[in-house]
């Protein structure tokens, strides 16, 4: 029950989102706006999947291929906003030793998926694709946090973050799943990530001031 | 015993002398239309082949396997395209469409095989959703392929992204439409409502004065 209500939530709240970000590129007609749409709406569809076979067939997908091929292309729609942003600055470098510690953590939690039946190719996808958005997020925030240039941007990148710190929280919570209560952290790190969701067209809307 | 093999020859014939006689779009229409409907046969080896290695049941294999295998059948022959010939806007999106009507196509001729031609209701929902819904498919990919990013690598990234919009969208699709009653309703009725709304939002988001946009292709 709780489960099916943490989804419903998350369902509605994306669709919040991508509404709004839907309105804002339709008005403003920029990509930026447009990727944060292509982002929530591509969660959206793959929670849609997952929601269905589970109300339909009574289980979650045994193979789980679409769902998760479809969050991951909404953090590489999120990497597209970030870089959009940066002014389509694609080697950008920051240098802080803290940094090196995205590749240990998301190869950890690669290695981690894999030993609970993860497929290599979906583990090479997600380090790929988290460990660039994990090193534009926490690069920006750390270098440029006292930026006055920055000021706008910063909750942009904050609440990325936040999304993405959850969506590994959710993954690995959900390997020791601890039943449909509200003490599961799964459906608290879920509804965090569904918030962060609908926070990021404010946060947008106030970077792009800048 | 449905012998598919034949029926492709049979079909290609003569589109593939109309490629030869042909010049210019025509022959490349009709070169992607052939293109399309030989995705569709591979799609269902491949489909095959990957529902035995992962010890798939016909259900998973329609609902999970087949949406992701035909959906990166179909855009390979255009990724081929736009990496060797670098085609402008407006062709490489009529080609990613006319290969997801010749994939549809030769759907919907298997599907004739099978269950045969006599219910006009059946096949007019066949034709109008499941026929409609590789277009739409096809038309994420189309919408996002010259416009939506400007850089090159940047446009490879979302492109991929855009066939996980895609993938996710047949497969919602199939979900439904393997249901009984209003739920299929629903799913046959879902290809026609998104080809509205995506020509609606794309003639917005880009104004068809500018001829690389992707309202041109609609």
């Amino acid at each position: 029950m709780i489960e099916r209500l943490e989804n419903l939530l998350q369902l509605v709240l994306l669709g919040i989102c991508a509404g709004i970000s839907l309105k804002r590129s339709l008005t403003t007609k920029k990509h930026t706006w447009a990727m944060l749409f292509l982002s929530a709406f591509v969660y959206f569809l793959g929670d849609l999947y997952w929601q269905f076979y589970m109300i339909f067939y009574g289980e979650t997908p045994p193979y789980s291929f679409i769902p998760y091929l479809s969050w991951y292309a909404s953090f590489l729609f999120l990497l597209m906003l970030i870089i959009g942003i940066e002014g389509g600055e694609r080697r950008k470098r920051y240098h802080n030793a803290f940094l090196w510690l995205i590749p240990v953590f998301t190869l950890g939690a690669a290695a981690f998926y894999t030993s609970r039946g993860v497929g290599i190719i979906d583990a090479i996808i997600s380090v790929s694709i988290f460990s660039a958005l994990f090193y534009r997020c926490l690069g920006a925030l750390i270098s440029r946090f006292k930026e006055d240039s920055f000021k706008n941007s910063r909750m942009l990148y904050i609440l990325i973050l936040i999304c993405l710190v959850c969506e590994y929280t959710s993954n690995i919570t959900s390997c020791f799943w601890m039943g449909d209560t509200l003490l599961n952290p799964y459906f608290w790190s879920d509804t965090i990530l569904s918030l962060s969701f609908l926070l990021l067209p404010a946060a947008l809307k106030k970077a792009e001031e800048e | 015993m449905n012998y598919i093999e034949n029926t492709f020859v049979c079909l290609a014939a003569p589109l593939l002398v109309a490629v030869v006689c042909m010049k210019e779009k025509a022959r490349r229409e009709i070169f992607f239309l052939i293109i399309g409907m030989t995705s569709c046969l591979l799609s269902s080896y491949i489909s095959t082949f990957v529902a035995a290695f992962q010890g798939a049941d016909l259900l998973s294999a329609s609902l999970e396997i087949s949406p992701l295998v035909e959906e990166i059948m179909k855009f390979f022959p255009v990724m081929i395209y736009l990496l060797i010939f670098e085609p402008n806007a407006r062709d490489a999106a009529d080609c990613t469409i006319m290969t997801a009507i010749g994939f549809a196509t030769f759907e919907n001729v298997c599907f004739l095989m099978d269950n045969g031609a006599s219910g006009l209701f059946i096949l007019l929902i066949r034709g109008f959703s499941t026929g409609t819904a590789h277009v739409v498919c096809a038309l994420f990919v189309a919408v996002g392929l010259y416009r939506l990013w400007d850089k090159e690598w940047l446009r490879a990234a979302g492109i991929l992204a855009l066939l996980a919009v895609s993938v996710t969208f047949h497969g919602i699709f199939n979900i439904l439409v393997s249901q009984k009653g209003a739920v299929a309703v629903i799913g046959y009725i879902i290809p026609l409502v998104t080809i509205v709304l995506v020509t609606w939002v794309a003639r917005h988001l880009f104004p068809a004065s500018d001829d690389h946009s992707a309202s041109a292709v609609l």
